[in-house]
């Protein structure tokens, strides 16, 4: 049996449970297969990537999954966005966003700013992952090269959290921060510490950012068409 | 492409996943996995100084002489065999020599096997095994809903078949709690009938009276057969020592029926240090010896071959107030020494327990139950009663409790296997695939390994804060109060032949009616 023969809803659902499986090769050949039956860029997207990842994201939540299954599938949600990507800009699709993100100066911690950074390739994001130490000019030139529209940005050590703040005021001083989301993450921080560098936001965790940033796409997208 | 693509059974996928959810927390497992423990016990005496304590304790014997209280057929069992008997104001005074007590006691065996209703569920008792039993003996329970209470043979029932659902619980124990609502003569049926139908797991026997060591026996032979419960034995029942050094008939009686049928028996000195010992530690430890020696030495008189596991309960008095107290460092040191007196003797050791004196599953509960029941394990004890449930110095089973610590049993369980040494557990390939810098949550060598690499908890929540709090703020109580509930809520009893199932209904009813007549004595 081939995926040709499955009808249009079973795909969907092998799709998703492909996905949920981190299983790579089948989700892109799967994505090929429904662009092929006369499926747009974004209902392959919506119905088989997005609908999958959604599981993923509730099991994670639930404690089901446990982390490398979850960048197993990340990475089988990235095969299928690499073939819809290029297909979704020529179709004008609403974005699904770019973020730029990293570890801030002085701090070279950055495990779970990679999850995050993976977990958002996972969701569809376009994701510029600075790598660690980063001074706010860093930041500045990749957001501008690359059109952001969220900038992430983490800490391990009580002692560079506070650089977060100095980007923020450089993205001020440099017109950009309106047109940014900031969101900030790490063990020492938290909502509070977010809202008093007057960051946007605060991600307690990797599942958290992204569902933050995808509320934050919807928004901006809605506010963009109306 | 690595794997072509392929169609795989969507449906048992689901299905598969659907199960992993449900068995998130404590997973029901049909089966018992007694915990092999590879590591090298904790020793806190040296050679000498279990030399020491051997002298001592023979002394004891020899000279100060253990009491038997309304029993004088043991005492003359002592004397025939070899040992002076004195008379006593309150009973008879037994003295023996070091000679005569290891004539018997060498012949209780090193290890044995307790047979289970469920074959797959035997336990082999000894070497380098350790068995976890449910807590015994508490006359109260609490929980968070309904607060402490005078335990009925409800929450008998439950706690049986909380040790039957528990993956990390090997035993069913015995008095699970003390079911206060039926009649003190006859209660005995009710929780041996709850064993034998609610779970399938090994149990222990009623030592109350003599007549419910002979109705534990019976019924053992009803379910197991009366051949086959010579071969092993099917039931191990715990007889205490009245400390110090005495013995009651009681205890003796029940003994004695045990070890005529082959039975194991549990002798365990009861010292609170303070009261029943010296506030000495070496002097407790000696005295402790003695009794445990001394109860064995009986059952082998009675029964050469008698299985027997060397007891102790030993905890200190709070000198201010008169409790006792638990996971204290006093209590710690004995545990491991108690421990290495039994080797010494090539016997199966019982001690430890998640004990502690508080009332509630609080801070002061889990310091102290972890404190003891890591030197339980540590000290390499065989057979682990109260390793679930207890509270305010065992006055009180806690339905949370008892999950809190399943959560450590199921740990210990873990950190018994040691760890791996072999080519896989220096994860070559993962360092050649990640190299430093990066990390190792995607690599190979974690894919192969991460459902088992490390213990999954069941009641104890590693989320941060935010989650947390987002999810309402629940501690490790709250937590662990919807864990028993759902685990009762899932509670299946074990299959039971029909015949068998009617052979003891039939007894337990024939028993409770001649009880209940006043007939106390069974005449079979």
């Amino acid at each position: 049996m081939d995926f040709k023969d499955l009808p249009d809803d079973e795909l969907w659902l092998q799709m998703q449970d492909d996905l949920y499986d981190g299983m790579k090769a089948e989700v892109a050949e799967e994505t090929h297969e429904a662009l092929r039956r006369g499926y747009t860029p974004t209902e392959v997207l919506g119905k088989g990537l997005v609908a999958g990842m959604d599981i993923v994201g509730v099991d994670f939540r639930d404690g089901v999954l446990f982390v490398p299954e979850v960048l197993m599938a990340a990475n089988a949600m990235k095969a299928g966005m690499e073939i819809l990507r290029p297909l979704l800009t020529q179709t004008g699709a609403p974005r699904i966003g770019t973020m730029v993100i990293g570890t801030v100066k002085g701090d070279i911690h950055d495990i779970g700013k990679n999850l995050v950074s993976m977990m958002m390739e996972g969701a569809g994001f376009e994701v510029v992952n600075l790598g660690v130490n980063n001074d706010a000019d860093k930041f500045l030139n990749a957001i501008k090269e690359h059109d952001a529209d969220i900038i992430g940005m983490s800490a391990l050590l009580t002692t560079t959290m506070p650089y977060m703040k100095v980007v923020i005021q450089a993205l001020k001083d440099e017109g950009l921060r309106d047109k940014l989301f900031v969101m900030v993450g790490g063990a020492p921080v938290s909502a509070g510490f977010a809202e008093e560098i007057e960051a946007d936001a605060y991600g307690r965790d990797a599942a958290t950012a992204v569902d933050i940033a995808k509320k934050y796409m919807a928004w901006k997208n809605e506010k963009k068409t109306a | 492409m690595a794997t072509p693509p392929v169609i795989t059974d969507r449906r048992a996928r689901r299905e598969a996943r659907e199960a992993r959810k449900r068995s998130r927390g404590f997973a029901f497992v049909d089966a018992v996995r007694p915990l092999l423990n590879t590591l090298p016990p904790t020793e806190v005496l040296s050679a000498e100084g279990v030399q020491k304590v051997h002298a001592a304790s023979m002394r004891l014997l020899k000279d100060t002489g253990v009491l038997i209280v309304d029993y004088p057929q043991a005492a003359e069992t002592f004397r025939q065999n070899g040992a002076s008997v004195e008379d006593h104001p309150d009973g008879k005074l037994v003295k023996l020599d070091e000679d005569t007590l290891f004539h018997f006691v060498k012949h209780a065996p090193s290890t044995f096997t307790q047979l289970a209703r469920n074959p797959a569920k035997n336990l082999p008792i000894g070497g380098r095994n350790t068995i976890f039993a449910p807590v015994y003996g508490p006359p109260f329970v609490i929980d968070l809903d309904r607060g402490r209470r005078q335990a009925t043979i409800e929450d008998f029932q439950n706690f049986a078949k909380l040790a039957y659902m528990s993956e990390h619980m090997h035993h069913n124990g015995g008095t699970l709690v003390e079911p206060n609502d039926i009649d003190v003569k006859e209660r005995h049926l009710d929780m041996l009938l709850a064993h034998l139908t609610l779970s399938d797991k090994a149990f222990m026997g009623s030592v109350t009276h003599k007549e419910n060591a002979r109705d534990t026996v019976r019924m053992a032979e009803i379910v197991f057969g009366a051949d086959a419960i010579r071969q092993h034995p099917a039931t191990l029942s715990l007889i205490n020592a009245s400390s110090p050094l005495r013995f009651d008939d009681r205890m003796f009686g029940a003994l004695e029926v045990y070890a005529r049928a082959n039975q194991a028996v549990l002798v365990t000195p009861f010292l609170i240090a303070g009261a029943m010992s010296p506030v000495a530690m070496a002097a407790t430890l000696a005295q402790q010896n003695a009794e445990a020696l001394f109860g064995i030495c009986y059952a082998q008189m009675l029964n050469a071959g008698t299985p027997c596991i060397y007891g102790s309960f030993l905890a200190n008095i709070d000198l201010k107030s008169g409790a006792p107290c638990f996971g204290t460092p006093e209590g710690n040191l004995a545990l491991y020494a108690g421990a290495q007196m039994a080797r010494r003797y090539g016997l199966p050791y019982r001690s430890g327990g998640n004990f502690t004196a508080s009332r509630i599953p609080d801070a002061q509960a889990g310091y102290e139950s972890a404190s003891t029941f890591m030197a339980t394990v540590q000290a390499g004890v065989n057979f682990v009663l109260h390793a679930a449930g207890w509270l305010e110095g065992g006055l009180i089973a806690g339905y949370e409790k008892y999950m809190l610590d399943l959560e450590m049993c199921g740990m210990m369980a873990k950190y018994v296997k040691g760890i791996g040494l072999d080519d896989e557990d220096f994860a070559w390939d993962a360092y050649a695939e990640v190299g430093p810098g990066s990390h190792f949550l995607g690599s190979q060598h974690t894919l192969r390994h991460y459902e088992t690499a490390f213990y999954q908890h069941a009641v104890f929540s590693m989320d941060n804060y935010e989650k947390w709090e987002a999810e309402g703020s629940e501690d490790a109580y709250k937590r662990a109060n919807a864990a028993w509930k759902q685990m009762l809520r899932d509670y299946q009893p074990p299959a039971m032949d029909a015949g068998i199932r009617e052979a003891l209904d039939e007894f337990v009813a024939k028993r409770r009616a001649e009880i209940r007549a006043g007939k106390l004595v069974r005449e079979d």
